[in-house]
């Protein structure tokens, strides 16, 4: 019954995270390709599916390209897999609009992980609505065994109705760890072995249809009525196969959820009657009539937009939903008690109702709560971008930012960074905010490398093309951080074992390539130095480039000068160091000479950048002499 | 903690390895043969933000998250952290395992101007949270746990430390704890680890909080 551990029996069950479920779900259906660009809470489900060593796992430069991957080997007759984090699908659109009317040779899946909530993102939007604007069908588990099921049975779906089949997540899917029965896991002597369900007119040759692929005004008229035939099928199957289900409960109260709403639903209400809708679009129109005939009182829960509450009303049912529950962020068990209260006419939590008026037993710290400080993200200890933040607030120049670690230089104390926006914009926003002349200094557009890769080429050739002047800064930390370290074109590695000689592409010279001759590289561990290059680019009045060329501290190795710092006596306490916003640098108990503020000291964290010390312009940081 | 659902949140700072932690005990948890659900968070919060697991398990589990004043234990490197979850997650029963130590942030958006305000305004005693702490939980250990990691010969394995006293609380067989660890830590570390679980779990077994 129980997962060895020790073995990786196959015949056992497994605790895996919901990304880690739709990995071992697309290795199970045979997946030939899949591709994606990192993002959180979606990265970790292509690392995963590398391990089976099964299929081609590859790092895109960005999502259109890996959607536009997967549509091609699709058309090459093989099941194919596109993952992305909810915003990252907004960049594969418009690949992802055309195909859900050219429809599919192979299984073509597509893995957005929404970020209801925005733990880790720049939006909080509701990818279940792409699936009603592509007119194509979407899967939504609640757990990891769902997650790992529904994968396997997009790529049929997928085959059988012809479309891209959408599998929807959000972080608390993605990001949880449930039991998940006897599945494939990575390590064990898996051999590549396409399962029952593996269409047969698979692994066919390439063969022309274009009819089918080649939308000319012609031909994607014929298609586009397809797909709209195509939704009376997916309607039929929304309704009869089996994967939308009721659950007959309470006759008095029932609820429609579906994805993580319904685990909450299921722990506040447990004998209310359910209809979970997993197979989330089109909705299954029948179920949802008899289960409002059968039900006195329904409530609909759902996060983020009232997507299924306006399909249903579009049915001419009027049920109350996010009447209740709030549209932004993410539910959570009490939030779903609180709404269902005052829906009214629910049963209560049995477990926990005979608690339920008292207060939890002890004091309210609110006084303490109140002065400790939020503890926000920060660039970590030795982070090759804090100098670079540093000096740009010395300067006082308009920062065109972006996404990725580097974002983080727009909170305190470095406030160095004006734009968090989308990926990519740091350039293109510079060339129009330069042309707008609003700032009388020189405008910087910062980014990373992997986001450089993602879709800042495009954006400086437009500057270089339009002789737009500004200075563009791109962060090399030879990784893509945020989200965990992944590989991408300028780090020359990539995760597929098929593919083990990746070609490494050089940053500098497709800048040069573009025609821009002014060119710095720096290292960001020499404050001096770098403040210093960065004022000369910014009175240059060329389009130029600032690359740094440290990497990162976390990824792929943790990193360490193996030098540590600290606050001489004497520290008058100027916070000056505590500007540049080291998580090693904090307060301490200890009062300066005139005894009216703290001194700061450096804490074992410290990994020896020696930035500070060339901040501490008084000279009381210095190295440890061993 | 008895046989209804366990809840068991661990909480913490960006890259202290609560993530890690999780993954033990929930893999502990698993082993012993009980339903699952664990919550954890990547991405941003983790560089050097408060984060925080839930681990939920018992006959049957649905929600991933711990409900509001529902956690059976919370499991603390940071004595911060540690005041920060109690509201929403302790209540008076709750079982705390928490670092006695930690970092306050030396900036907060709260500061004004750029600059931090005078006389260290914001800047709470690690002692004065403890003093809070003391007065409110029953099942209060506060641990020293970075010192007796160094006595231990490495600062890193404060965190299995703390695992080996929660382990004391929980149902699960010491066995399978060691087995959990061994499985998320490398081989080389692993006679350090277990040192570090075992006189965590001798305190809990001779009470010496």
């Amino acid at each position: 019954m129980q997962y060895d551990n020790i073995t990786g029996s196959y015949n056992s069950n497994a605790l895996l995270t919901g990304n880690e479920a739709i990995a071992s779900g697309a290795h199970k259906a045979g997946v030939y390709i899949a591709v994606g660009y990192p993002g959180t809470p979606s990265s970790e489900i292509l690392p995963f599916l590398a391990k089976f060593k099964s299929a081609i796992v590859n790092w895109s430069i960005n999502e259109k390209t890996a959607l536009e991957i997967a549509v091609g080997a699709s058309i090459g007759f093989k099941r194919s897999m596109f993952t992305t984090k909810h915003v990252g699908l907004n960049v594969a659109s418009d690949p992802l609009m055309t195909l859900a009317i050219t429809g599919v040779r192979g299984g073509l899946v597509i893995v957005t992980a929404d970020d209801p909530g925005m733990h880790s993102s720049q939006n909080e939007q509701d990818n279940r609505l792409y699936a009603k604007f592509a007119k194509i069908p979407m899967l939504e588990p609640s757990d990891s065994e769902e997650c790992l099921n529904f994968t396997a049975a997009a790529f049929d779906i997928s085959e059988k109705l012809d479309t891209p089949v959408i599998l929807r997540t959000t972080t608390r899917i993605s990001h949880s760890r449930s039991i998940v029965s006897q599945p494939d896991i990575p390590g064990a002597a898996v051999i590549f072995k396409p399962n029952a369900s593996y269409s047969e007119h698979l692994n066919k040759p390439y063969i022309k249809d274009i009819g089918k692929f080649v939308m000319a005004p012609v031909y994607a008229k014929k298609r586009h009525k397809a797909a709209i035939k195509r939704l009376e099928y997916l309607t039929d199957f929304s309704n009869n196969s089996g994967i939308n289900k009721i659950e007959y409960g309470s006759p008095d109260f029932g609820i429609v959820t579906s994805g993580i709403s319904y685990q909450y639903a299921k722990e506040i209400a447990p004998s209310a009657s359910f209809l979970k809708l997993s197979f989330s679009y089109p909705v299954p129109n029948i179920l949802i009539k008899e289960f409002v005939k059968n039900i006195k009182n329904v409530v609909i829960i759902e996060e983020l937009e009232p997507f299924i509450q306006n399909e249903i009303s579009s049915l001419g049912i009027n049920l109350k939903g996010k009447e209740y529950f709030p549209r932004d962020g993410e539910l959570n068990p009490d939030m779903v008690e609180r709404g269902l209260g005052e829906a009214g006419g629910f049963i209560a939590y049995e477990s926990r109702s005979h608690s339920k008026n008292n207060k939890p037993g002890f004091d309210d710290p609110g006084n303490i709560l109140e002065t400790l400080q939020p503890r926000l993200p920060a660039l970590c200890s030795g982070c090759p971008h804090t100098a670079v933040f540093y000096a740009l607030k010395k300067l006082r120049v308009p920062v065109m930012g972006d996404i990725g670690c580097y974002t983080l230089g727009a909170l305190p104390p470095l406030n160095a960074m004006d734009t968090c926006i989308s990926m990519g914009l740091a350039f293109g926003a510079a060339q129009g905010l330069s042309l707008t002349k609003s700032s009388s200094k020189k405008t910087v557009g910062i980014m990373g490398d992997s986001t450089f890769f993602h879709s800042g080429i495009t954006s400086l050739i437009d500057a270089k093309y339009n002789n737009i002047s500004f200075t563009a800064i791109i962060l090399d930390n030879a990784t893509t951080a945020m989200t965990g370290g992944q590989d991408h074109p300028g780090t020359g590695r990539n995760l597929s074992l098929n593919q083990s000689v990746s070609n490494k592409i050089d940053i500098k010279k497709i800048i040069e390539g573009i025609g821009i001759n002014e060119i710095y590289t720096i290292d960001p561990y020499d404050y001096n130095k770098t403040f210093k290059i960065l004022k000369k680019a910014l009175e240059s009045e060329n389009l130029n480039v600032v690359i740094t060329n440290r990497p990162c501290v976390l990824y792929p190795k943790k990193l360490d000068c193996g030098k540590k710092f600290e606050v001489l006596k004497g520290c008058p306490g100027c916070d000056l160091c505590m500007q540049i916003g080291c998580p090693s640098i904090l307060t301490s108990s200890f009062f300066n000479p005139s005894g009216n503020k703290r001194i700061p000291f450096i804490d074992a964290s410290c990994t020896g950048c020696s930035i500070c010390k060339d901040i501490c312009i008084f000279n009381f940081i210095d190295e440890i002499k061993k | 903690m008895d046989d209804l659902i366990q809840n068991i949140l661990i909480c913490g700072i960006g890259g202290q390895g609560v993530v890690l932690a999780g993954k033990i005990v929930s893999l502990a948890a698993f082993e012993s043969g009980l339903d699952i659900k664990t919550s954890e968070v990547h991405g941003m919060s983790q560089r050097g933000g408060s984060v925080s697991t839930h681990i939920r398990y018992g006959k049957k589990i649905f929600s991933p998250l711990i409900p509001e004043n529902r956690a059976t234990a919370i499991l603390s490197f940071d004595i911060y952290e540690t005041a920060r979850y109690i509201r929403s997650f302790a209540n008076e029963k709750t079982i705390i395992i928490s670092s006695n130590q930690g970092k306050i942030p030396s900036w907060t958006s709260k500061n004004k101007n750029d600059k931090i305000e005078e006389n260290g305004n914001g800047f709470i005693d690690a002692d004065a949270v403890a003093g809070l702490l003391k007065a409110n939980f029953k099942f209060l250990n506060l641990i020293d746990d970075k010192k007796i990691a160094e006595d231990l010969g490495n600062i890193k394995v404060s965190n299995i430390i703390l695992i080996g006293i929660l382990s004391g609380f929980t149902g699960i067989k010491k066995e399978i704890w060691l087995k959990a660890i061994e499985k998320n830590i490398p081989q080389k570390t692993a006679d350090l680890n277990i040192k570090a679980f075992l006189t965590g779990r001798n305190y809990y077994e001779n009470k010496i909080f």
